[in-house]
Formats: C-alpha cells, structure tokens, sequence
C-alpha cells in the first residue's frame, strides 16, 4: 500500500462514506440539492460544529471535556442576565466570552495542575455550570436582544454565509493548520501519545492542558453567544445534551479517545457527514431518533469494517500470527483496545 | 480520559498496584466514607430530618438503581474500557419486561428478573464482542448502541408506554418491601439487592482468579498478554456483567417507577460513570472497587437528595451547589487519598522490585 | 395548482399581518380573497382541496401527542387530504429537534405547519421563515409566544389557559374540602411556557376568597422526568410535614408523584392530582391515591388543529379576529384574539374532562 493511503487511510475512508451519504441523500428527497438547504444543514448545528473543532484538540491532547453543552449555557446566561439587568450590550457580550474562557480555566486548573482526571472533573462542571446559567435565568426565556445582534445569528452576511458559518470555515482551517504545523500542535499529539515523554522532551504539560482546557471552555462560550443570537433567546435548557454529539463528531473523525493521534481533515469529513445524515434523512422524514441511531450505526461499522478487512487481508496474505500494523490504522493487540494511534503518530512527530 | 500509552500503562501497572484490591483502595474508601459522614452530619445542622430513618430510606432507594449500574461500569472501567450504553439497556430491559409482565401477569418474581437480567446480558454480549473481538474502541461502540438500542426500543414501542395498571399486584408492592427494621430505619429491598450485588462482585473480584485477572488487563494489558491472559473473553464477559446488570437495575426501574416510556433511563450511563470516578475507580483502568463505586453514588445521592430538602436553597440553585460538591468532594478526596498513597508507596518501596515476578505468580495460579 | 395553494397561503398570511396591524379589517373585504368571507360569516370547511402538512409534537415519547395525531389524520380523511407528515424531537427538552424540523418543513415546501411549541421565543425566526415561504403556520397544545409577530396564523388552545388555574385550584378544593390544607405544585421543566400560564394562573385564581384555606407551600420542577418527578414529589413530603396534596399539571409528574406516594404508603395521607393521562392513571384513581384529575381529549385537538389549519391553508377562512367557522364534528369556533399573548389569535377547543373512579377506565 503506498504511504500516502496508508497515512490517510482514515480520511479516504471518511470521504467514502461522505460520498456514500451525499448519493444516498439526492435519491431519497428532491429537495436535497440546493445551496440554501446546504446552508441550513450547517446553521441549524452551526454552535456544535464549532464546538467540535476545538473538541478535537482536547481529545488529542489526551483529555476530554464533557462541560461543554454546560458552558455554552453558563456564558449565554450571563449575556442575557446583563443585558436583561440593563447592561451595555457591547460589555455583556465581553462578559459571557470571558465566562467561558473563565470556565475553561476554572477546569483545566483541576486537570492540568491538580492532576484530577478531566472526565471527572468536567462531570462535575456538566453539572456545575448547567446550575449556574439556572441561578441567572431561572424559569425565564430572556430575549429582546439588539436588532444587529439576531440578525448576525439569523442572516447571511457575506453572500449567503453567516457570521457563524464564516466563523467556523475560518476556525477550522487556523485550528487545522495550529494542530499540524506548529509547535504547539505537535506537543499535543505528544503529551496525548505519552505525557511522561512529553515531560522528559521538555514540553510545558501543565501549561499545555492549561491553554486547551481554557479555550475549550472560551470557544464553548462563543459558541453560547452565537446560539444566543441565532435562537433570539436565552434559556436555561440550552445546548442541553450536545455533549455527546460534539464528541461523536470527533471521534468519527478518526480522533483517539485515547489521545494523540487524529487530524482535522478527518473531523471536518465527519462533520459533514454527520450534518448531511441528519439533513438528509430529515428532508425524507425519517424520524430524529431514527437518525440518531443511523449516526450510532456508522460510528461502529465505520471502525469495525476495517479491522475485520484488514484482518482478513493479512491472514490471507500472511497467515496467522502478530504482523505489523498495517493500512487499517488498527491495532492487532486484544484487550488494550487504544485504537489508531501507532500511525498517526508516526506521521506527526517525526 | 488521560492518556492511556505503554509508559504510562507501566506506571499506573507498574510500581503502585501490585496485589489486588490493597491498601491504597482502602484508603481511598476511607476517605470517601469518612466525606459522606461529614455530610451528613453538615445537612443535619441544615434541616431537620437528615437524621432521621425516614431520610435514611429515601437516600437508599433512590441510591439502589445507580449503585448496581456503577458496579457494573466499575467491571468494565476496570479492564480500561467504558459502558456508555447502560442508560439505554435499562430503558430497553424495563419495557420489554414490562411488556412480558403484562402478557404473563402469572409469571413470578424471579422468572421477572430472569428475562431483564438475560436481555441486559444479550446486548452487554453485543458491546463487549463488538470490543474484544472487533477491536472497536469501548467509547466507539457503547456511543454507538447508547442511540441503537433507544432507537431500537422507540421504533418496537411505538410511541406506547407500559402503564402501572398492567402489572402484577406484586410488583406493586416490591418497594414497599423491606428485609430488615430497626425502628425507623428499613433495609429495603432494593437496596438490599444492590448491596448484595456490590458484595459479591466486591468478593469476586478481589479472591477469584477471573477477578484478579479483570485487574491485570486492565492495569497492563500488554503484559498481560505476554503473561497468557485470555484477555478477549475477559473484556467480554466485563461487558456481558455490566449488561447484565443494567437488566437488573431495568428491572428495579421498572418496578419502582411503574410507567415506562421509551426515554426511561436515559442520563443513567453518566450517572453510573460519575458515581464510578467519585469512588475513585481510576478511568485509566485496573484500578479501584465495587465499594468504592458505590460510595461515589451514595455520596453523590445523599448530595442531591439532601439539597432537595434544605429549604435555603431554592430550585435554581441546587445543580450549581451539586456540582461544586462533587468537585470539592473528588479533589478533597483525590489530595488526601494521594498524601495516603505516597506514604504508603513509600513504606512498600523495598517490595516493589517483586512486581514482574508476582503477577507472573498471579497467572500461573 | 401547488403554486396556486402557495399563492393562497401568502394571501392568508398577508390577511393575518394586515389583521394584526389594524382595526379596519373589520369592515370584512380581507386581503383580497374573494371566497374567504369576512369575520362574522360562518364558513362550512369543506375538503376537496389537498394540503400537504406536517404534524410536529412537542415529543415524540409521549402517547398523548400520538393521540392528537391520530385525530389529525382522522381530520385529514374527512377532507379527503394526504395526512400531515408526523415529525417531532424525541423529548421535549430538544428544542433543536423543532427547529430542523421546521426549517426541513420549508425547504420541502409544504402548505402548513402545525406545531405544539417546546421552544418557547427560540422557535420564531423558524417560524417566520416559514411563513415568509407561505406556508400557513398553526400552534397547537402550546403557542408560540410571539404570535402574529413570528409567523403564526392561529393557535388551537386545547382549553382557556385561565380555566386551567381554575379547574386545579377546584380539584384542590374538592380533594381537601373547606376546610382546606397546605398543597404543592410539581411542574415539568421550568422554561415550559403552557406549565407557566397555568401555575400563574392558578396562583391567581387562588385569591378568590372561596379557595383562602388551600394553601400553596412550594413549586418544585420535576423536568417531565419520572425519576426526577418521584424525587422531587418525596422530598415535598419530607420538607412539609403537614402537605395534604401535590398538584402536578403534567402528565408525567402526576403518574410519578401517584408511584411515589404509593410505594412509600402515603396514599391517604397526601393526594395527588393534576393534568393526567387517564390510561396511565386507572391503577392510582381506583385505589385511591389520585382520586381525581383532569384532562382534554388529544384527539379532538389534532382533529380541531387540521380543520382550522386547512381551513385556513385553502383560504376558506381568514386568520383574523372575529371569523368563525365549523370545523366537522366538533362544531362551530370564532377566532379571538389570545388574552394571554399581546399579538396572537387562538380558539378554545374546551371542555376539560375530570376524571375521577367513575369514569377513569372509559377514558
């Protein structure tokens, strides 16, 4: 098998299904091919989009964040508590970023320097901040924002983009380059590969899982504000179990639950795969959870069918016996079930 | 979710938990149990019946369900995997019996909990082969059957709810039903089932070999293969036991709620891991107990049910409150059970060159 | 001829924001339409006409929305229509779920929507969507709070919301008799608006001198989740010692709160009513724990909901205040405006059923 499919054996496989999808897709509604429908598929999940890039990064890193849905909700309430309490809303908007970022800090100190298990603590802060955005909106639904404000949620605005929409095409290629081709992005997939090595090579982990957890929890706060002016208010409810699908969307992408290995490449395939199953199906009225469980479906099959084929291919090939990792990006290694992370990783720190 | 690499699988494996089930974990129950007393003792200053036996048999129904389902994700968690499709395992387990309960209103108590116990242990069968021998990450696929099974049981169930009115007399009476009384205070039922399951598997896997073993794939699984493990049907059978108690926590659902919609149970799977990882059974796997996971969900219980009765804190305050608690509670835990930990390492240093030999020991017993 | 029914529906609409805007709409020659008679004129519905709809539950997990659509499609055959596509979130905290549907409904370019809102304000710019695309917007169950304003022609209100306050505080006051007693009230989650109106209301009904012995102690919010709900109906218990009776205005509260009281052998000692579903409640009514509690027929809502939607769709009746029509079996409506809006148009479907030993297994 040539380098390059083995390298990007997980994105070519993506990219099958995405094509799979889209065929799928035109034969089940005629309503599907159209660049307004195209749009609405992005901006009726445009919040957990972004989210999922910065997800992405997190997971790397070896951590995860499951306060998210939680956060976008705390920083949208104080957005609406101040604007509600007769606050500038310049300020307000400043304020609801800053508690996001502020979260995020509050989290990654218990993660990056304390050493708690992220999982736990984000547990906690799914609970936690959920609570707080209670306390500031309560049973209210605080709306009556500025005019710009919902029109920057509801209305294109550079041709038929919106505010969100550009936001996100433009985080995901800067989030694509900062994970592939800096420093930074590659002390990552180290300290998510292996963070005693890290340690030893003299990268700064703490520090590192510090800045992710932080603008994890920043960019979780964006995305509150956006789904803020998208919706036009403000509940305590919202984002109520994105989590899951935010996270889902990662690891489809080919991301390691383990950490360290994953590209953005593959996020943003299955990003668009995930959109366009639920756009999809919806146009030819299948039912919610019926996509839901079509995504399950795909999340199992889209890791299960390689292993299986390449497992087959090497008994074939080779007979029985250990064989080293081949195009799969599997892992021939029973109960330590890490998934894909041999070769990514080979690919990113050399 | 750290990271979970050979060098750090050598160290969680490695120097710090050698034989199973010792010290440090006890330590760590200790100190959970040590929080949960000081608790309580702070909400009686808060209101009036913290005390009372009354408050004491709400904290344990209500404790019941989640402390069987976190027994079973701290087998799975052990072997370095997780189970998040139990939520959806209790839902599909509570209807369907409550579906058979209502077509074989003769059938007894026992045949009752047989059929949950054997359709929660048919789809824990599918995640865990789906894992051993698909090779698919856990988190991959119990994600996965998290939304298969709920969707499975909204398409079966056709928008139709098991309604009290068609089970048995019986099952109206189960949670009424207690084992022990002193005074107030009831052992009942339920929680005596719960109990019990925490016992054994407590038991289980702390003296049986299979026990010993789940602790060892999961500690250092590569080792544990070099070691001749049969780590595949290990991981299986973690999953069947977690689905198998999903059944049952579906049917002590279904026996305390009565009406079963097709959402029944959902938020269960991160319930169970929350009361996992607040008993201290480390995410990283091969470390932590049965006990410990049920005090995570006794702690977290009390928690709750105790802030739903202080008449200060209103409505709207009482996730925000809960989820500082958990917090301060897990980090409060964490530094005392790591002071603890490192004395104790300490102390066992000069042991601690044995430890290739010993678990080699382990696997040929 | 879709054209043609598109074309009718941006008429209907621009009847409706017309209507909003003035009084003048009185005299009767509204928006050009020349078939649809002006208010005041009771119009026959008549079928003959398709309509392509969709039929959106605030949940898919609840029986009673699957009842409304039942009448719904039973509405549908009478006109001899295509029945409503049956679309909804899987629970009514997935406020997402509305809005893809919604938006999906747009694209596909149906004739109408008609929708039980879980998304409180956060439906509207979907809504208005809809209606910019033509398509005839109708509320059922619970509005959309903006009305007029987002995009909706009418709202179907299964009773008067204030006679909900009204209905609960009697059932109190007959379950506790004169001489009164503490009582609670469990709601679903604290952002469902109908759950709202109606505690607001019954907390006004309450300063009627004849109900001054039924004391409100708490409102607490069980989230339409029955372990939530059975949690949060002991703990009432344990912190009022002296509660005689938890009022719980949802479905799912009022069968969990029923469980609870009787798994812990408080069933004479604290009564449970509220708005139930009588399959769900047989078992509490008959022994005694839920002896009384009340409820509207989902059916003839759904039924009601397609009538006037279609009605309105097929310019037979204009959205405006004071029309009135007759919608099949269930007899004749007049469109007013929504007392509990500032800019909505509803009709009151009524009556409420109270069910109680007698009649609770019909039901």
């Amino acid at each position: 098998m040539p380098e390059w499919a083995r390298r990007w054996g997980w994105e070519l496989l993506l990219a099958g299904i995405l094509i799979g999808v889209l065929i799928l897709n035109v034969s089940l509604s005629p309503f599907y091919l159209g660049v307004q429908n195209v749009i609405n598929t992005f901006q009726l999940s445009i919040e957990k989009v972004i989210v999922a890039v910065i997800m992405a990064f997190v997971i790397v890193n070896g951590e995860i964040d499951l306060s998210v849905a939680s956060v976008m909700a705390f920083s949208a309430s104080v957005l609406a508590a101040l604007h509600a309490a007769g606050a500038p809303f310049g300020l307000a908007v400043g304020a609801a970023l800053l508690t996001g970022a502020i979260a995020g800090l509050f989290q990654g100190f218990f993660v990056a320097r304390m050493g708690l298990p992220s999982l736990t603590v984000t547990l906690a802060g799914l609970i936690g901040f959920r609570g707080a955005a209670r306390i500031l909106v309560e049973d209210q639904s605080i709306g009556d924002f500025p005019e710009w404000f919902d029109r920057l949620g509801q209305d294109p605005l550079v041709g038929r983009l919106s505010f969100g929409l550009l936001l996100f095409l433009v985080g995901i290629v800067v989030a694509g380059i900062i994970l592939h081709r800096t420093p930074f992005g590659r002390s990552l997939y180290v300290i998510g590969d292996n963070s005693e090595v890290a340690r030893f090579s003299g990268i700064n982990v703490a520090r590192t899982k510090l800045i992710v957890m932080t603008s994890s929890g920043f960019v979780a706060g964006l995305a509150g504000v956006l789904f803020a002016a998208r919706l036009g208010s403000v509940r305590g409810d919202l984002g109520q179990g994105f989590e899951l699908d935010i996270i889902t969307m990662v690891l489809l992408g080919g991301v390691s639950i383990f950490g360290g290995s994953g590209t953005m490449v593959g996020v943003g395939l299955s990003i668009l795969i995930v959109l366009n199953i639920r756009n999809g199906l919806g146009l030819a009225r299948f039912a919610i959870t019926t996509q839901t469980g079509v995504i399950g479906v795909l999340l199992i099959l889209s890791v299960l069918v390689p292993n299986l084929v390449s497992r087959f291919a090497r008994r074939r090939h080779r007979g029985p016996g250990p064989a080293p990792p081949s195009g799969g990006r599997t892992t021939d290694q029973g109960g330590d079930l890490r998934g894909r992370e041999h070769e990514s990783q080979q690919a990113t720190v050399e | 979710m750290s990271r979970i690499g050979p060098g750090s699988s050598e160290r969680v494996g490695g120097s710090r938990r050698r034989r199973l089930g010792l010290q440090p974990e006890r330590m760590r129950e200790l100190s959970l149990l040590a929080i949960i007393v000081v608790a309580v003792l702070a909400f009686s200053l808060v209101f009036e019946n913290a005390l009372s036996g009354r408050f004491f048999n709400r904290v344990t129904t209500s404790v019941a369900i989640t402390a069987v389902l976190a027994a079973g994700q701290t087998v799975v968690i052990i072997t370095r995997n997780i189970d998040l499709s139990v939520g959806s395992i209790v839902g599909v387990t509570a209807y369907l019996t409550g579906e058979y309960l209502g077509d074989h209103p003769d059938a007894g108590l026992f045949l009752a909990i047989g059929v949950a116990v054997l359709i929660g242990g048919a789809l824990g069968l599918v995640n865990g082969a789906l894992v051993a021998y698909g090779r698919v990450p856990a988190i991959i696929v119990t994600l996965g059957t998290l939304a298969i099974y709920r969707t499975w049981l909204i398409e079966h169930a056709n928008s139709q709810n098991i309604t009290a009115d068609t089970l048995p007399q019986w099952l109206d009476e189960l949670p009424r039903a207690s084992v022990l009384s002193f005074g107030e205070f009831d052992i009942r039922l339920t929680f005596a089932v719960a109990v019990l399951v925490v016992v054994v598997l407590q038991i289980a896997l702390g003296r049986l070999r299979w026990g010993r073993w789940l602790y060892a794939v999961g500690s250092n699984p590569d080792a544990a293969r070099q070691a001749g493990l049969p780590a595949q049907p290990l991981t299986l059978v973690a999953f069947v036991v977690s689905g198998a108690l999903a059944g049952l926590a579906g049917f002590m659902f279904l026996e305390r709620f009565g009406t079963i919609t097709v959402f029944a149970g959902s938020g269960l799977e991160l319930a169970s891991v929350a009361a996992a990882v607040v008993g201290g059974v480390s995410v990283l796997g091969g470390s932590g107990t049965v006990f410990g996971a049920m005090l995570g969900a006794v702690l977290i219980a009390l928690l709750d049910q105790s802030l739903l009765r202080t008449p200060q804190v209103s409505e709207f305050w009482r996730d925000a409150i809960l989820g500082a608690l958990i917090l301060a509670g897990v980090a409060a835990d964490f530094l005392v059970g790591k002071r603890l930990r490192r004395r104790w390492a300490e102390s066992r240093r000069s042991l601690s060159l044995g430890a290739t030999s010993e678990r080699g020991a382990v696997t040929d017993a | 001829m879709k054209k043609h029914r598109t074309l009718l529906a941006v008429v209907a609409g621009l009847a409706l924001v017309m209507a909003a805007c003035a009084e003048e709409q009185q005299a009767g020659g509204g928006g050009g339409q020349a078939e649809a008679p002006g208010p005041g004129e009771l119009v026959t519905i008549e079928g003959g006409e398709d309509m392509s709809g969709v039929f959106i539950p605030k949940a898919t997990d609840n029986p009673v929305f699957d009842q409304a659509n039942d009448g719904a499609v039973e509405a549908a055959e009478e006109l001899g229509a295509e029945p409503a596509s049956f679309e909804g979130p899987p629970s009514a905290e997935d406020i997402e779920g509305q809005i893809q549907i919604m938006t999906n409904a747009v694209t596909q370019g149906v004739d109408a929507v008609m929708i039980s809102n879980n998304a409180a304000e956060q439906i509207e710019p979907a809504a208005q969507q809809a209606q910019d695309a033509g398509i005839t917007v109708v509320s059922w169950d619970s509005p959309i709070p903006s009305g007029a304003d987002a995009g909706e022609s009418l709202f179907v209100a299964q009773v008067d919301f204030d006679e909900t306050g009204e209905v609960m505080a009697d059932m109190a006051l007959d379950l506790l008799g004169e001489e009164g007693g503490e009582f609670a009230i469990l709601s679903a989650t604290p952002d469902a608006a109908n759950q709202n109106a109606w505690i607001e209301d019954m907390e006004a009904a309450l300063e009627d001198p004849k109900y001054e012995n039924l004391e409100l102690v708490d409102t607490v919010y069980g989230n339409d989740d029955p372990e939530d709900s059975y949690d949060q109906a002991l703990a009432l218990v344990d912190q009022y010692p002296d509660l005689q009776l938890i009022m719980a205005p949802t479905t799912v509260g009022i069968a969990a709160a029923a469980e609870a009281m009787q798994d812990e052998d408080l069933c004479g000692q604290v009564l449970v009513s509220g708005l139930g579903l009588p399959s769900d409640m047989v078992e509490f009514t008959l022994n005694g724990c839920a002896p009384e509690f009340a409820l509207w027929s989902f059916t003839d809502l759904g039924y009601l909901t397609y009538y006037a939607t279609y009605g309105i769709a097929t310019g037979q009746v204009q959205a405006v205040e004071g029309a009135q029509f007759e919608a099949g079996r269930l007899g004749e409506y007049t469109i007013e405006p929504d007392p509990t809006r500032d800019n909505g148009l509803r009709i009151v479907m009524g009556p409420f059923t109270v069910y109680t030993e007698e009649n609770v297994e019909e039901g």
